[in-house]
């Protein structure tokens, strides 16, 4: 049976919040992938009523696709030795199902499979390095249904290092346009500014934005200022998405307010907030505390800011990352397996298998922080739902976080079984009362997302949208409603029908290609042929399936 | 993926910048000499860079049972004897695959419910395993070419094997960091046995074979300002090199992933990735491990992402299970198979397995595979990745290049595999448990 390519969806319950409908009974037509106004009579129909419709899910900040994955693929066999995942059972007439793996980094074609059976439609990857972007495509051409992205990493490369240190910032803008375009990537991603560079230098790491790199000139506020001035010069869609200095550590909080402060009045979006917002211990010898509040009350103040939380959940994770300095710590304290890749002239990769105890105070505390954020966020668009899957923990635990956002009480039994070393004047522990609403949770999981990241036809299911849809059954529990969606609908195709995964047809992928000031290109090849390895005219990856979207 | 192959123009034609996988180091600055449909020259290749290309004439042969055959006829037998065989039948990855054929021999081993190995040697197979016990500290190649200032060469002469490592990625080129090429480096020659390291460094060491887990744990305890004491009878000089190791700036460790002419210990590679590791206290390092070509790193990318472990992967339950410990050659030996798919060059298949492979039916689809070095009951020849397929390939440091298709070949190996697959009967039961 192919699929229809008219469907009409009756009488559910739709969380359209782009589009100012919540909660509304009303039908949704799709046609040839897209949303219409209507559907001829007689058009196949989908019985939604007593359902909850919302668009697809969109997850702005993920690691699924890319060679860090695959290295922390590769260090887990035991991760995925105990999730063998049978092929899905699909309808017959299209490639069949394939086997695959689970755990905090499960093989591609499990991942593609579990994000659609979650009713998350699209995807980004948050950080490649561009010498290692082919190695993303073709593990995206591998993860089925979902459409995916990824971020481009700058910010520590010698390039654009070097545009910083002479002030160059038209060629700094005109390298990071070329770059995005010759990766296929979507978005500029910072990571750490300045400090794997350090790292890899031996100077081991930056922790403060005027801190300079070695002997040079150059800062993280100046790699910060001309990125974000760059993102934003060329109409990226979605502005530059920072992962600050000195990630993970107690009273980087001061850091990310510097980070803030110095990007104030441009457009920026800082991703898993959670991690950057340490106190250095209210009571003496404590040593750590939120500082979420601080944090947040500055977000709120600035509509240009948006955020991710990088919620931790309790559970096994894979803390991955190009920031190599803050793996390396976490490897020397933990004592745990450790892997580090230096990526030539670009950035670094580092990853440490971890998990999250409810009876560690440091644990504890960093789960009451991402709650924090969440619930004093005053703006729901502009705060996105994410786990840094897989560092603050799977993707597969976004129904259970979802459970914790709309449910107090879910919320306030698992306060009282953590241990509270670490929670003494946390706003969590003072008690917020605040319950996500299911409009709040469609925006902070598909509307709000779609919007920071520039996406116009996803995130809402207003005409001419693309018709990626979840369909929820009402559920008293509510992870487990979130968890096992009765329809999902990917490009107007019916993946999940009856929550079954039925169908699994290739994603899309969302790149972009800006335009540029060629000047640049002589430059770079100049550079390439003095220090890389791979011949300059192989760098950019060619004969990608999908074309370039439409910028502006 | 993005090159349009040269056909038989009588003008010679040059085609730049062709990554060669005659061994790991994948060097993308070939210059090709194409004319009248063959390669005539390989400018900047090394001698087995040049063999590897060779003149770029493959055979275009479709055989069964050593009988001349149409595709589709070939398809179909050896489609019906790997379904008869299905549960006992091993796929193996061989080399000059593109990594989307890979990915496609994958996909038919997932079906077939089979085993599959491939290029990774005992020795390699024992780096990954120390990998996943402990991790890595490691770099792509051209971070040590522009940062690495103290080079060691731990039982391996890279000139033999991989031949432009040197002159590429470790010594004579000059870095960012390290302007003056050779000069601003220490390099250092470890000879384990008659695994020797080259001659011309500034310092060398001789280790017997059985001092080398010693001399590794040493080293690594000098870090610590120790000694196991127990050195009794290792070289003075290591003193020395523990020295140098913490005095670099940045240090690279290149050993050969693949066999050498000693008999390895397995607590070698577990003692090198700790060694380089622990470097990264006092100063910074990356263990660089030496591969060969025919893009055996891109399978183990490969079937990393697709299954969740680097090679030795059983879907015989209807899901991937790692087996390190039950290998090909265990498997054939031990009677458990029935039938083998040889995917890619069957002439890169280790000859420790070649009769063993006489034992069961063959399916051979790859390069010069009429040419089998063991019998086959089904024998597809296709292009050579990177001459005459595009596509993906990796180098030794799993850093992505495009493969060109340079030459009009015979079928593509991407292609078959899968058409191969579209003949498979749909299991019943599809989910398994």
């Amino acid at each position: 049976m192919s699929p229809p390519s008219r469907l009409r969806i009756v009488g559910g319950t739709v969380h359209d919040p782009a589009n100012g409908v919540d909660g509304e009974v009303r039908d949704v037509c799709i046609e040839d992938g897209r949303i219409v106004a209507q559907v001829p009579p007689g058009s196949p129909a989908l019985d939604a009523r007593g359902m909850v419709v919302m668009p697809g899910g969109v997850d702005i900040h993920s690691h699924v696709a890319s060679s860090a994955c695959n290295h922390a693929r590769r260090l887990l066999p035991e991760e995925h030795a105990a999730r063998p995942m049978a092929a899905p059972r699909l309808e017959p007439g299209q490639e069949p199902g394939r086997s695959g793996t689970g755990g905090t980094l499960p093989s591609t074609f499990t991942t593609g499979y579990r994000y659609a059976g979650l009713g998350y439609t699209t995807v980004f990857d948050a950080a490649v390095a561009p010498i290692q972007a082919r190695h993303t495509h073709a593990e995206f051409d591998d993860t089925p249904i979902v459409d995916g992205g990824f971020f481009v990493l700058l910010g520590n490369d010698e390039f654009l290092l070097r545009q910083v240190e002479t002030g160059e910032r038209a060629r700094a803008r005109d390298y990071a346009a070329w770059m995005i375009g010759a990766t296929g990537g979507y978005a500029i991603k910072l990571v750490n500014p300045g400090g794997v560079q350090a790292w890899k230098s031996g100077q081991r790491n930056i922790t403060q934005i005027d801190q300079p790199l070695g002997s040079t000139r150059i800062t993280p506020r100046a790699i910060l200022e001309t990125l974000t001035d760059a993102a934003n010069d060329l109409g990226l869609p979605h502005p530059v998405h920072i992962h600050c200095n000195n990630l993970g550590v107690p009273g980087n909080a001061v850091t990310t307010l510097d980070t803030m402060g110095a990007l104030a009045g441009r457009r920026a979006h800082f991703t898993h907030l959670q991690f950057h917002c340490y106190g250095m211990g209210k009571e003496r010898g404590t040593g750590w505390s939120s500082e979420a509040r601080q944090v947040m009350d500055l977000v709120n103040a600035n509509p240009l800011l948006s955020v991710d939380v990088g919620q931790v959940m309790f559970g096994p994770a894979t803390t991955l990352s190009a920031d190599g300095p803050v793996e390396y710590l976490l490897h020397a304290s933990s004592g745990r397996k450790w892997v580090n890749v230096d990526v030539e002239l670009e950035t670094g990769c580092g990853v440490v298998p971890y998990r999250y105890e409810e009876r560690a105070s440091i644990s504890a505390l960093q789960w009451a922080m991402g709650l924090e954020l969440f619930l004093l966020a005053a703006d729901p668009w502009r705060v996105v739902l994410s786990t840094d899957h897989p560092n603050g923990g799977s993707f597969e635990s976004y129904p259970a976080l979802i459970r914790l956002l709309m449910d107090r009480s879910v919320r306030d039994a698992q306060l009282k079984r953590v241990n509270p070393r670490l929670l003494a004047g946390s706003a969590l522990a003072d008690g917020l009362s605040r319950e996500y609403t299911l409009n709040e949770i469609a925006i902070i999981t598909r509307a709000g997302p779609a919007r920071l990241l520039g996406l116009r036809h996803k995130g809402h299911l207003g005409i001419g949208a693309d018709a990626d849809l979840t369909i929820y059954s009402r559920d008293r529990d509510l992870a487990r409603m979130f968890s096992t969606p009765r329809f999902v609908i990917k490009g107007g195709v019916v993946v999940v029908e009856e929550g079954q995964l039925r169908r699994a047809p290739a994603g899309r992928r969302l790149r972009l290609r800006p335009g540029h000031d060629s000047a640049v290109i002589r430059e770079l090849r100049r550079h390439f042929e003095s220090y890389g390895t791979i011949a300059f005219d192989n760098f950019p990856v060619r004969g990608l399936r999908d074309a370039p979207l439409e910028l502006g | 993926m993005d090159a349009s192959s040269h056909g038989g123009s009588s003008q010679p034609i040059q085609v730049p910048h062709v990554p060669c996988l005659g061994c790991g180091c994948a060097c993308d600055d070939i210059v090709l000499t194409v004319r009248e449909g063959r390669i005539t020259a390989a400018e900047h290749a090394c001698p087995l860079g040049v063999a590897w290309f060779g003149d770029g004439s493959v055979p275009g042969a479709v055989r069964v049972d050593g009988r001349e055959a149409s595709l589709t006829e070939a398809l179909d037998a050896a489609a019906a004897l790997l379904d008869g065989a299905r549960g006992r039948v091993l796929v193996f990855l061989g080399g000059d695959l593109t990594c989307g054929a890979q990915g496609a021999a994958l996909a038919l081993a997932d079906r077939l419910r089979a085993a599959t190995d491939g290029l990774v040697s005992d020795a390699a197979a024992e780096g990954f395993l120390a990998g996943q016990r402990r991790g890595r500290a490691t770099a792509t190649l051209g971070e040590i070419r522009n940062r690495a200032d103290l080079v060691v060469f731990w039982g391996v002469d890279p000139e033999l094997r991989y031949p432009r490592y040197r002159s590429r990625y470790a010594t004579t080129p000059s870095g960012l960091h390290l302007r003056r090429g050779e000069r601003n480096r220490v390099v250092v020659s470890v000879s384990v046995g008659a695994d020797v390291g080259p001659p011309d460094t500034d310092l060398r060491l001789e280790l017997a074979p059985e001092q080398e887990v010693a001399a590794l744990a040493e080293l690594r305890a000098r870090l610590l300002g120790r000694s196991l004491g127990a050195a009794a009878g290792l070289p003075a000089g290591l003193a020395d090199l523990a020295e140098q190791l913490v005095k670099a700036k940045y240090v690279a460790i290149v050993h050969d992933g693949e066999p050498g002419a000693e008999r390895r210990s397995p607590e070698r590679a577990e003692g090198l990735v700790a060694l380089a590791q622990a470097l990264n206290g006092p100063t910074r390092a990356a263990l660089s491990t030496l591969r060969g070509g025919g893009n055996r790193s891109g399978a183990e990318a490969t079937i990393t992402w697709q299954t969740g472990f680097p090679f030795a992967v059983d879907f015989s339950r209807g899901a991937p299970r790692y087996r390190p410990d039950r290998r090909a050659a265990e498997l054939l030996a031990g009677g458990a198979l029935s039938a083998a798919l040889v995917a890619g060059s069957p002439a890169s298949v280790p000859v420790a397995l070649h009769r063993e492979l006489g034992q069961v039916a063959v399916v051979a689809v790859g390069p010069k595979a009429s040419e089998a070095p063991f019998t086959t009951r089904v024998a597809i020849d296709t292009g050579v990745a990177g001459i005459h397929e595009a596509g993906l390939g990796y180098r030794m440091d799993e850093v992505p290049l495009p493969l060109q298709a340079v030459l009009p070949g015979p079928r593509a190996a991407r292609d078959t595999l899968q058409q191969l697959g579209d003949r498979l009967a749909r299991p019943l039961v599809e989910a398994g448990r």
